[in-house]
This record gives C-alpha cells, sequence and structure tokens, in this order.
C-alpha cells in the first residue's frame, strides 16, 4: 500500500467534483473517486491521475456507505481528506414538489453526514488528523425558487460543518465549507441564454465561476488552513460574502 | 483467548478514561461503564476504537450502543472472536 496521503471526493466523476480530484492529485495525495452512476467519468479520470481510484456508492443508502468504507480501507487503509462534494437536486416550485423529491435531495445530504462518521471512525479519529470540506451552494444562504428542498439541504451542511467542527476541536479533525456561485459545469451549460444573462448580471465579477476556482479553495483547506475550522468560504464572484 | 484475558484486556483499555477510581478498584462484569466507572461518554467511541483495534474486530454501531457494562464489553468482543 503507498505511503500517499488519501483524499476520498464524493461525486468526483463529474464538474466540480472532478476538478477537485485533480487539484488534490496535482498536491500529491492518492485520489479515491465516488460516483453512483456516472461510472465512466470517474474510471477516465481515475486512469488519468497518479495512483487514483474509483469507489462506488449510493449516499442514500447506508450499507452502500459502510460498503464503501470497507472498499476504502481495503484499498488504500487511510483516509486523510474527505470532500463531500456530490448533491443532488430537484428543480420545481413548492406547489407541485413531491415529498419524494424532497426525500431524495435531503437523503444525499443525510449521506453526507454518515460517511463522515464512518470515515472519521474508522480512519481520522484514529490518526488524530483529517480534513473534511463539504461543499454547499450559496443558494442554502440566498435561497433560490424553485430550489426548496435543495437550498435547504445546503443550509443544513454548512450547519452540519459548524456543528462537527465543534465536536471535533480536540481531536485534530477540521472541518469546512466551500459555498460556490454559479459555477460554469455541464450543469449551467445547459441552461437558455436568457437564465445565463439573468445570472451574469447579479455576479459583481461579471462571469461565472471556473471549476477549479472551486477546486484550489478545497485543496488550500485540506492542505493548508491549520487554523480554519468550522467556516463557510463563499466562492461567488462577489455575489454573497456571508 | 480466555473470557478472563478478555475482561482483563477489556479493565486495562478502559483504565485511561476511568474518572472514578475507587469503583475501578473492584470492577467486575455488572460494572457500568458510564454511571460506575464515570468514563464520559464522547470518550466511549475512543474505548470502541480501542477495543477493535487491540482484537482485530469491527464493532457496529448497534454492538457499541449494546455496552453498558464492562461485562457486555467483554461478551460481545468474545462474540466477535467466534
Amino acid at each position: 500500500m503507498s505511503d500517499k496521503k488519501v483524499a476520498l471526493v464524493t461525486g468526483g466523476g463529474t464538474g466540480i467534483g472532478s476538478a477537485i480530484c485533480r487539484a488534490l492529485a496535482a498536491e500529491g495525495f492518492r485520489v479515491a473517486i465516488h460516483y453512483r452512476s456516472s461510472e465512466a467519468g470517474a474510471a477516465a479520470l481515475a486512469k488519468e491521475l497518479d495512483d487514483a481510484f474509483t469507489i462506488q456508492g449510493d449516499l442514500s443508502d447506508a450499507s452502500s456507505i459502510d460498503a464503501m468504507v470497507k472498499t476504502l480501507k481495503a484499498e488504500a487503509g487511510r483516509c486523510d481528506v474527505l470532500v463531500n462534494n456530490a448533491g443532488f437536486n430537484v428543480n420545481a416550485p413548492m406547489m407541485t414538489m413531491k415529498l419524494g423529491d424532497y426525500d431524495a435531495v435531503a437523503a444525499v445530504e443525510r449521506g453526507a453526514w454518515y460517511l463522515t462518521k464512518m470515515i472519521v471512525r474508522r480512519f481520522m479519529f484514529r490518526a488524530e488528523s483529517g480534513r473534511i470540506v463539504n461543499i454547499s451552494s450559496i443558494v442554502g444562504h440566498t435561497g433560490n425558487a424553485g430550489q426548496v428542498p435543495y437550498t435547504m439541504a445546503k443550509a443544513g451542511l454548512d450547519a452540519m460543518t459548524k456543528s462537527m467542527a465543534l465536536e471535533m476541536q480536540d481531536r485534530g479533525v477540521l472541518v469546512n465549507s466551500v459555498a460556490p456561485g454559479f459555477i460554469d459545469t455541464e450543469m449551467t451549460e445547459v441552461l437558455p441564454e436568457e437564465i445565463k444573462e439573468s445570472i451574469l448580471s447579479k455576479i459583481p465579477l461579471g462571469r461565472m465561476g471556473k471549476a477549479e476556482e472551486i477546486a484550489e479553495v478545497v485543496t488550500f483547506l485540506a492542505t493548508k488552513a491549520g487554523y480554519i475550522t468550522g467556516t463557510v468560504l463563499h466562492v461567488n464572484g462577489g455575489m454573497y460574502g456571508g | 483467548m480466555s473470557e478472563q484475558e478478555i475482561f482483563d484486556k477489556v479493565v486495562k483499555i478502559l483504565e485511561p478514561y476511568v474518572k472514578n477510581e475507587e469503583a475501578f478498584a473492584s470492577v467486575v462484569k455488572e460494572t457500568s461503564i458510564l454511571e460506575d466507572l464515570k468514563v464520559n461518554s464522547a470518550r466511549l467511541v475512543d474505548v470502541v476504537l480501542a477495543f477493535e483495534d487491540e482484537f482485530d474486530i469491527e464493532i457496529a454501531d448497534e454492538d457499541a450502543d449494546a455496552v453498558v457494562t464492562v461485562g457486555d464489553a467483554v461478551r460481545i468482543i468474545t462474540e466477535k472472536l467466534g
């Protein structure tokens, strides 16, 4: 087994997640790229990055998370950094949103909590060291019409960050959030032109962010930033400062 | 490993977390880890991790929740060791 530090990135095969995997690999991490269904993207990225590997798992299912942790233990034997990046969204007005949609969105954040608990228990408490970075969203702070469950889940993730940081303050484990604004990814590429223009008009820096710009902040929290914990770092081109 | 050996190892693992030395001096299987030994509940996870490392076993949440007394710990570890 390699002596390299290991970082697990959930939803690592696409968008912001893949940029985070690349940035951490460039910092010398052995990256465990989690995916639920985007196997092709995750596998291609694992081939591209030195010593990286993939882990499949459904974050809405505790037994699947248990299996992920077992795989990580067998494959790498350690986990120094966990990036809870995976998310799930259903866009709909609340009057037409179904209870099942709400549950599906919330289940992924519930999974982030359970995965964090198991990673901390299995690896970080023993090592008395670790970094956890939760990827939330600007909309968890500003609200967004059509995203009631998603905004709730992301706000909850930031609250979880603060509580976890307090619980682990004497364990050598630092917990922080990065809250991206509008980032140029596969998700935003498909937005209609008028929606994109409306979004851009609200961004002081006049452009969407790049996934790499989120990844470099995550890397900072994962590798340096020894005096930051329980904090939400807003990365949104000036739209919102917290 | 005999039950007595497991008991002795469990007691040794608990020692650094014990806040009631008097109760610890007369520890038996019926001794409650939280109530009698006054182990801080936030440190129970460390105790469970130490059990896992010492005996090379994995203790699930449900099993950890069932550990109230020293004897409970000995029983669960014995079961895991098969």
